[in-house]
């Protein structure tokens, strides 16, 4: 930027030089109006030199987008041609529709499916709730079949039967679950956060390359 | 078949139907038949934009009804018989594909963008090679090989100008010359974007250099062929999407078209209309509720002037893009034969020529 020139103007009625400018002088007696300026004779400068601030060099520059659209841009880069490699066109989050940019994860080997199959996945630990009454009743089950000449388990199993003749009473069974849910905020909000992330197929693990492959040749089919 | 507007997600909580879609209520026709026809106006207290300005005056200032002869509409005074039940509602659909390409440029844009970029030269600082290229690298042989090409030139598309030399007020495009021209500019660029020097440092040959390969051109096969019916057409325009009602002689070319039923809004029965009509392989977007333009077709009397021979057309026209697809034309129900996708001064040529003067004014213009 340059520096404004206001410190260094001076009016040429108030140089020191020209006029008698004291301020005693007004006080005692005021100047008549009809007096001729004293000082036409020397030349005072206003305009000084305002430097142009440096810009540089800037060239034409042809852009080419990844899907082969071009336009030309001014640039400081002395390339004539730049060819984007990645940009909106190839960019799934401005390409939603496009399966080929999607993250598909390569598991050619099965390792990591291997891995998952074995140790499972961190969204294994906070499951759904919805997904809990059934292990308790495939438990129950389980069990009876385990006791099966007891005598409780014969009025378990019994009362099983009765449970599944009657539909009122299988619709009033999930209810409580239901009611017991929301008693701590923080464990329904969790359960939220996981079975919305479980739902979806990238958490679930990856398919294999080929199986991939597999799924696509079927759905192209339909 | 479209996306949802802006406000669709309110409008789902509460009601289906938005104010604009809302009719309002029957308007009061104020006929020679019936002079004090305005005092009922206060049942109309909610004016709409399209009631009349004679029954606005009339309800703010509460004055006594105007004698009959003089504030009558011209449309009551050109058709008396026939009231609303004379003409059938239809709407329709404008069906744009918008531009893909910028335009091209006037010679005289061209022209200024030359002029600027030269006059730009005399206000910026030099180029500085050694700032950008390593000394006596390969990239700095390849930019001193292609500099010196040019005279000493560091811009590639300004030609031959010397911005600090004796002829540098000379800076202004003459007649015929094509250095200002967009296609010439990109030439210079791909020219200087092929490699002058290997690796090593050693000068290509002319026969041995590769080419850098051309950007697609802006005019497609569609446009060299003259086949209408593709969407590749004619990148730098819109394109609205017209069909063909009947054959032989009785044809007509126009917008898809269809009457709006009793318990459909007018952009309901548009989407309805386009699906049956061109099929359902199309991503389309239907732009506002609001009819960009209308079309009158006036009622056709008999000789007695009060038996209708044939009802008269009220058509609405919406403004749809289409985002992807194709129109497919094969088992509609409105007796369509053919489509376009035409520009506006094709559709000048195809569309009979009320129907485009009403519809003219919902498109671009240049």
């Amino acid at each position: 930027m340059g520096k404004l020139p206001s410190t260094l103007l001076r009016r040429p009625s108030l140089a020191g030089s020209c006029l008698p400018t004291a301020p005693s002088s007004f006080s005692h007696a005021p100047l008549p109006s009809h007096q001729p300026p004293q000082c036409l004779s020397s030349q005072v400068r206003h305009a000084t030199f305002v430097p142009r601030s440096r810009r540089p060099y800037q060239f034409t520059q042809l852009v080419q987008l990844s899907d082969g659209s071009t336009f030309t841009m001014r640039t400081t880069s002395p390339l004539a041609l730049y060819k984007s490699d990645k940009d909106s066109r190839n960019h799934v989050l401005w390409q939603p529709t496009n399966k080929s940019l999607r993250n598909v994860e390569v598991d050619e080997a099965g390792k990591l499916a291997a891995f998952r199959e074995r140790y499972g996945t961190s969204w294994d630990l906070d499951t759904p709730a919805a997904a809990k009454p059934e292990e308790a009743k495939q438990g129950a089950a389980a069990a009876a079949a385990a006791a099966p000449s007891g005598k409780d388990g014969e009025k378990e199993v019994k009362a099983e039967k009765g449970e599944s003749k009657k539909p009122e009473a299988k619709a009033a069974a999930p209810a409580p679950a239901e009611a017991a849910a929301p008693e701590d905020p923080f464990d329904s909000l969790v359960d939220l956060i996981s079975a919305y992330a479980t739902d979806s197929k990238s958490m679930q693990g990856g398919l294999s390359a080929k199986d991939q492959a597999k799924k696509d040749k079927s759905g192209k089919k339909k | 078949m479209s996306a949802p507007g802006r406000g669709s997600a309110l409008l789902r909580s509460s009601q289906r139907v938005c104010t604009q879609c809302a009719r309002p209520a029957p308007r009061p026709r104020t006929t020679p038949a019936r002079p004090h026809s305005s005092l009922l106006l206060p049942l109309s207290a909610r004016r709409f934009y399209s009631a009349e300005a004679t029954a606005a005056t009339a309800t703010t200032l509460s004055t006594p009804p105007p004698p009959p002869a003089t504030p009558t509409t011209s449309e009551s005074n050109t058709n008396t018989a026939p009231d609303a039940a004379g003409y059938r509602i239809k709407s329709s659909l404008i069906l744009t594909r918008p531009p893909l390409l910028t335009r091209d440029q006037t010679p005289f844009e061209s022209a200024f963008y030359l002029y600027q970029k030269r006059f730009n030269e005399r206000l910026t600082a030099p180029f500085r090679r050694g700032f950008y290229f390593k000394p006596d690298t390969a990239a700095d042989l390849d930019f001193r090989i292609k500099l010196r090409e040019r005279h000493g030139v560091p811009a590639k598309d300004i030609g031959r100008y010397n911005p600090r030399g004796r002829l540098a007020w000379n800076d202004e495009v003459l007649v015929g010359s094509t250095t200002s021209s967009p296609s010439e500019v990109v030439d210079k660029l791909l020219a200087d974007a092929e490699l002058r020097v290997s690796e090593d440092g050693e000068p290509i040959a002319a026969e041995e250099r590769v080419p850098v390969e051309r950007p697609m051109p802006r005019r497609t096969e569609a446009d060299e062929k003259g086949d209408v019916r593709r969407l590749d057409r004619a990148l730098d325009r819109t394109l609205y999407l017209v069909v063909r009602r009947g054959e032989g002689e009785g044809a007509v070319w126009e917008f898809p078209t269809g009457l709006v039923p009793t318990e459909e809004t007018l952009h309901e029965t548009a989407r309805r209309v386009l699906t049956e009509a061109a099929g359902p392989n199309m991503n389309t977007w239907i732009v506002g509720r609001v009819p960009v333009a209308h079309h009158v077709v006036k009622p056709v009397l008999a000789e007695d002037g009060a038996s209708v021979v044939q009802r008269g057309e009220k058509v609405f026209f919406l403004k749809g893009r289409i985002m992807a697809g194709q129109a497919d034309l094969s088992g509609n129900k409105y007796g369509l034969t053919d489509f376009k996708w035409l520009t506006r001064e094709e559709l000048q040529e195809v569309l009979p020529e009320k129907y485009y003067h009403s519809v003219r004014g919902m498109m671009e213009l240049r």
